[in-house]
C-alpha cells in the first residue's frame, strides 16, 4: 500500500515541475532578481559601501597625554593621530579614500548632518589620549611580565655556556631588566568615541560600519605595536627608539573593503523566493478546489492530514531547491560566503522554516480565495510587501516594539521571515553556527508554528469539511 | 446529524423504513435538502436495485446533482436518510461508491495513468492491483496508447472517457455517472455506452446515470426516475413510461408567428382524437393516436385562426414526450 501523503506529495511535485510557468515563477524569477541585484549592488563602486569616500567630520576634543617611552617622556595626541588616519585610509587595492574629512566646527557639522551633507560626525572625547595610554600601558605590562621568566632562563643558559671565568652576576640581568623594562604604571581611563548620524540613512549605516572597523583596527594595532616594542626592548634592540604608534598601524581593513550591498541582499533574496511560495501554494490549493479535484479526493479514503502533510512535503522540497539554487547563483555572482558545508546545511534548515511559514500563509489564502486566480494575486499582493518588510532588499528604519531577552525587537521581527532573513545573513555571511542564530531560529519556529496552526485550521474548516 | 434525522424519519415512516434491506443497492428515504427558502430536493424516496442501470432524468435545476452529491457524501442532507446495501451511508466504506462528475475533474499536468494511480492510492489499493486496474480501464476506454500522455494534451472525448475511468478505478459496487456523455462525439458515445453496459454485465455493478440524452436513458437504463423541483414525478422502466402517456404520434408544428401559438393551441384542444397539445420551445406539439388522419383537420383549424404554418412534421412518441408530459418543459441539450 502506498502512503497517501507521499503519493500526494509526488503528484504535486510532478505538477509543479511540469508547469513551466510556476517553475519559472518559483526558481527563475528570484534568480533574475539575484542577477539584477548583483549587477546593481555587487561591485565595489555600487551604492553604500563602495569606493566612494564618505563625507564625515571629526570633532577632536582630545586634550592629549604624556607617556614614557624608553624612559623619555613624550606628549602625544592620539585624537589627532586617529583623525589623520581616517583622512588617509584608502579602500583596499585602490587609491580612493574611505572618508573625506570636512574641517568644520561642531555646530556646523550638526547642521550638515541634518541636511545629509555629512554621512557621520565623529566626536573624539577629551580623554582619548589618556585612554590610549592606559591601553598601551596595560598591554606593555602584560607582555613584559609574561616574558620575565623566559628572560631569566635565557640569561642563565648563556652564563653556563660562557667559556671564560667571568661570572656575570645574576644582578646584571636584573639591572638590565630594570634599565630597559620599566614597567609602566597602570591607569584605567576609558574613552568613548561618538559616531553620530541619521540611523535611517543607509549612507550612515555604511559609514558607521567602516568607522567602527577603523577604530577596532586602530586599537589592535596599538596593542600589537606595544607588544613588539616591549619585546624589542627586552632583546636589547634599541633601533626603534621612538615608537610611531600609528603610522605602522594602518593596514587595509579586511572584511569591509570588499563587502558590498549585494552581500546584505543575497540572503534576503532567498527569503524573497521563499515568500513567492505563498502565491504558488495558495494557487495550487485553490486550483484543486476550482477544478473539483479536491472534491474527488475528499470522496476517497484521503484524510485531511494526507493532503496537508503532502502539501507541506512538496513545498519543503521546492524550498530546498530554491535555497540551494539561489545560494549557488549568489556565490557565482560574487556573494562573500564564509563558513563551510555546515553553513549551507544550517542555511537550508533555517530556510525550510521560512518555507513552512510561506506554506502556512498559502493555506490561509487558499481557504478564503474564491478562485485560483484570486489566490495567486492575493499571494503576490502579500508576498512582495512582506519581502520589503522583512528587510530582504534593504534595511528598514527602527520601529522598536520593546526589549526582551536582552534583544531589542522591531515591529518587523513579528514576521517569521525577518527572523529567517537575519539568521541566513549571520550563517551565510559570517559563517555563524547554530548557537549564534538560535534566538532567530527559536523565534522563527514559534512564529511559524502560530501561522501554521492558523493556516491549517482555516483551510480544514473551509475546504475539507463536507457542506 | 444523519442518525438524528434517521430517528425522526423512522417515527414518521415506520413501515417503509423497516424495509431497509441489503436487497437494494441504494435506498433514499424522505431525502430533503434546503438552501434557505429554496427546497432543492423535496422529500424524495426511491430504491435502486442491485446490478441495475438506473436513469435519473430531470430538467436543469431539478435537483439531480444535489441528490447525487448527497448519495456520494459531498453534501449533507437537511433531513432524510440514505442507505447503501442496507447500511447507513456514513458507515459505508468510501470504496463502495464511485462518481463521475459532470465536469472534467482531472489533473491536467499528470498523465492518464498517473491520474488513475493517484486515485488508486487514495483508496488504499495495493499498487499492483492499481496498475492492473489502470491497464484494464485504459484498454476498455480506448486510451491505452495515451497512458503516458499528459491530460492537457488529450482531446475532449478522451478527457471525458478518462473522467469515467477515474470513477471506477477503485472497483466500487455503485457507480454514479453524472451526464457522462455530454459533449461526446457519436463514436466516443457508443464506446462509452458499451463500457457502461460492461460495468453492469461483466462486473455486476449498480449504475446511477443522469442524462439529458433521452436516447441514452432509453437504451441504457433498466429503470428511469423523472424528477423536477426536487420531487419524484415518475419511476418505471422506459417501456412502461412510454405507455403511461399512451401510444401514438407527435405532430410538431411551427407557426410563422409564434405569438399565435396560444390561440391555435386552445382551438386544437377541442378537436376529437387529439390527446394533448403543448408548447415546447415555441413549437406546438400535438399528440394523437392517429396523427396522419388528423392532419387535414388540424391544418383547417389553423387556417381558420388565420395563422400560417411554416413547418410541420410527424414523429413517434418518445421518452422525451413522457418527460414533457410530466414536467411541462423540455430538456436542454
Amino acid at each position: 500500500m502506498t502512503v497517501k501523503f507521499l503519493s500526494l506529495a509526488v503528484k504535486a511535485l510532478k505538477q509543479t515541475i511540469r508547469d513551466r510557468r510556476s517553475l519559472f515563477f518559483l526558481l527563475l524569477f528570484p534568480v533574475v532578481f539575484m542577477i539584477i541585484f548583483a549587477f546593481a549592488f555587487g561591485s565595489p563602486s555600487s551604492l553604500g559601501t563602495g569606493t566612494t569616500p564618505h563625507e564625515i567630520a571629526v570633532i577632536n576634543l582630545d586634550g592629549g597625554a604624556t607617556m614614557s617611552v624608553n624612559k623619555t617622556t613624550q606628549h602625544i595626541n592620539a585624537g589627532a593621530n586617529l583623525t589623520e588616519l581616517l583622512g588617509n585610509i584608502t579602500y583596499e587595492q585602490t587609491d580612493t579614500h574611505m572618508f573625506h574629512l570636512n574641517n568644520v566646527s561642531a555646530d556646523k557639522a550638526e547642521t550638515m548632518l541634518k541636511s545629509r551633507g555629512l554621512d557621520a560626525v565623529i566626536t573624539i572625547p577629551e580623554n582619548f589620549s589618556r585612554a590610549v595610554v592606559s591601553l598601551v600601558n596595560a598591554s606593555a605590562r602584560t607582555e613584559a611580565t609574561s616574558d620575565i621568566g623566559l628572560q631569566v632562563i635565557n640569561a642563565t643558559a648563556a652564563q653556563t655556556a660562557a667559556p671564560s671565568g667571568q661570572l656575570p652576576a645574576t644582578s646584571a640581568l636584573l639591572n638590565q631588566l630594570a634599565k630597559n623594562t620599566t614597567l609602566p604604571k597602570q591607569s584605567n581611563v576609558t574613552a568613548q568615541v561618538i559616531v553620530e548620524g541619521d540611523t535611517g540613512s543607509s549612507a550612515f549605516g555604511a559609514a558607521q560600519g567602516l568607522i567602527f572597523n577603523v577604530l577596532e583596527q586602530y586599537k589592535s594595532q596599538l596593542q600589537a605595536t606595544t607588544i613588539r616594542q616591549v619585546d624589542a626592548t627586552l632583546a636589547q634592540n634599541q633601533s626603534k627608539a621612538n615608537i610611531d604608534y600609528i603610522s605602522a598601524a594602518v593596514k587595509p581593513l579586511t572584511g569591509t573593503q570588499s563587502f558590498t550591498y549585494f552581500d546584505y541582499q543575497a540572503p534576503g533574496l532567498i527569503v524573497f523566493a521563499l515568500l513567492l511560495q505563498v502565491s504558488s501554494v495558495a494557487q495550487d490549493l485553490a486550483r484543486e478546489s476550482d477544478h473539483g479535484t479536491l472534491a474527488r479526493l475528499k470522496l476517497s479514503n484521503m484524510r485531511s492530514f494526507d493532503l496537508l502533510f503532502g502539501t507541506l512535503l512538496t513545498w519543503i522540497v521546492i524550498a530546498v531547491a530554491q535555497i540551494l539554487l539561489l545560494f549557488g547563483v549568489a556565490v557565482a555572482l560574487g556573494f562573500k560566503w564564509s563558513g563551510g558545508a555546515n553553513s549551507i546545511g544550517l542555511a537550508v534548515l533555517v530556510g525550510i522554516i521560512g518555507g513552512i511559514a510561506s506554506i502556512s500563509l498559502g493555506l490561509l489564502l487558499a481557504a478564503f480565495a474564491t478562485n485560483e486566480r484570486q489566490a495567486a494575486q492575493l499571494g503576490i499582493l502579500i508576498a512582495v510587501p512582506v519581502s520589503f518588510l522583512t528587510g530582504a532588499f534593504f534595511p528598514l528604519p527602527n520601529e522598536t516594539l520593546g526589549t526582551a531577552f536582552g534583544t531589542t525587537f522591531q515591529v518587523y521581527d513579528l514576521l517569521p521571515w525577518t527572523q529567517v532573513a537575519d539568521a541566513l545573513r549571520q550563517v551565510l555571511i559570517f559563517g555563524s553556527g547554530f548557537g549564534d542564530v538560535a534566538v532567530y531560529v527559536g523565534f522563527a519556529i514559534v512564529l511559524t508554528a502560530i501561522l501554521f496552526v492558523v493556516g491549517v485550521i482555516s483551510y480544514s474548516r473551509v475546504r475539507l469539511r463536507s457542506k | 446529524m444523519e442518525s438524528g434525522n434517521v430517528s425522526k424519519v423512522r417515527s414518521m415512516t415506520e413501515q417503509s423504513l423497516d424495509q431497509t434491506t441489503d436487497a437494494y443497492a441504494l435506498q433514499v428515504q424522505r431525502l430533503t435538502k434546503r438552501y434557505g427558502d429554496l427546497v432543492a430536493v423535496d422529500d424524495l424516496t426511491l430504491q435502486i436495485n442491485k446490478g441495475e442501470i438506473f436513469g435519473f432524468l430531470g430538467p436543469n435545476g431539478a435537483g439531480k446533482t444535489t441528490v447525487i452529491n448527497m448519495i456520494v457524501g459531498l453534501l449533507s442532507p437537511t433531513s432524510g436518510a440514505i442507505f447503501i446495501n442496507g447500511q447507513e451511508r456514513a458507515r459505508v466504506s468510501k470504496r463502495s461508491i464511485g462518481i463521475c462528475p459532470q465536469e472534467l475533474v482531472l489533473w491536467e499536468e499528470l498523465t492518464c495513468a498517473e491520474n488513475l494511480i493517484v486515485m488508486g492510492d487514495m483508496y488504499d489499493l495495493p499498487r499492483a492491483v492499481t496498475n492492473e486496474r489502470v491497464r484494464t480501464l485504459l484498454a476498455a476506454l480506448a486510451l491505452s496508447e495515451k497512458a503516458k500522455t499528459r491530460v492537457s494534451q488529450l482531446s475532449g472525448g478522451m478527457k471525458r472517457r478518462l473522467n469515467v475511468a477515474l470513477a471506477v478505478v477503485h472497483n466500487p459496487d455503485i457507480v454514479v455517472l453524472d451526464e457522462p456523455s455530454a459533449g461526446l462525439d457519436p463514436q466516443s458515445r457508443l464506446l462509452l455506452w458499451d463500457f457502461i453496459r460492461s460495468l453492469k454485465s461483466d462486473e455486476g455493478k449498480t449504475i446511477i446515470l443522469t442524462t439529458h440524452a433521452m436516447g441514452e436513458a432509453d437504451t441504457l437504463s433498466d429503470r428511469i426516475a423523472i424528477i423536477d423541483h426536487g420531487k419524484l414525478l415518475q419511476l418505471d422502466t422506459p417501456g412502461n413510461l412510454k405507455k403511461t402517456i399512451g401510444s401514438g404520434d407527435i405532430i410538431v408544428m411551427h407557426l410563422a408567428e409564434p405569438e399565435q401559438n396560444e390561440t391555435v393551441m386552445t382551438d386544437l384542444k377541442s378537436v376529437e382524437g387529439i390527446q394533448e397539445v403543448n408548447d415546447v420551445g415555441g413549437k406546438i406539439n400535438i399528440r394523437a393516436l392517429n396523427a396522419v388522419s388528423l392532419l387535414p383537420t388540424i391544418l383547417e383549424r389553423v387556417d381558420a385562426t388565420r395563422a400560417r404554418v411554416s413547418d410541420i412534421s410527424i414523429r413517434e412518441n418518445t421518452l422525451e414526450d413522457v418527460f414533457i408530459y410530466l414536467t411541462g418543459r423540455g430538456l436542454r441539450e
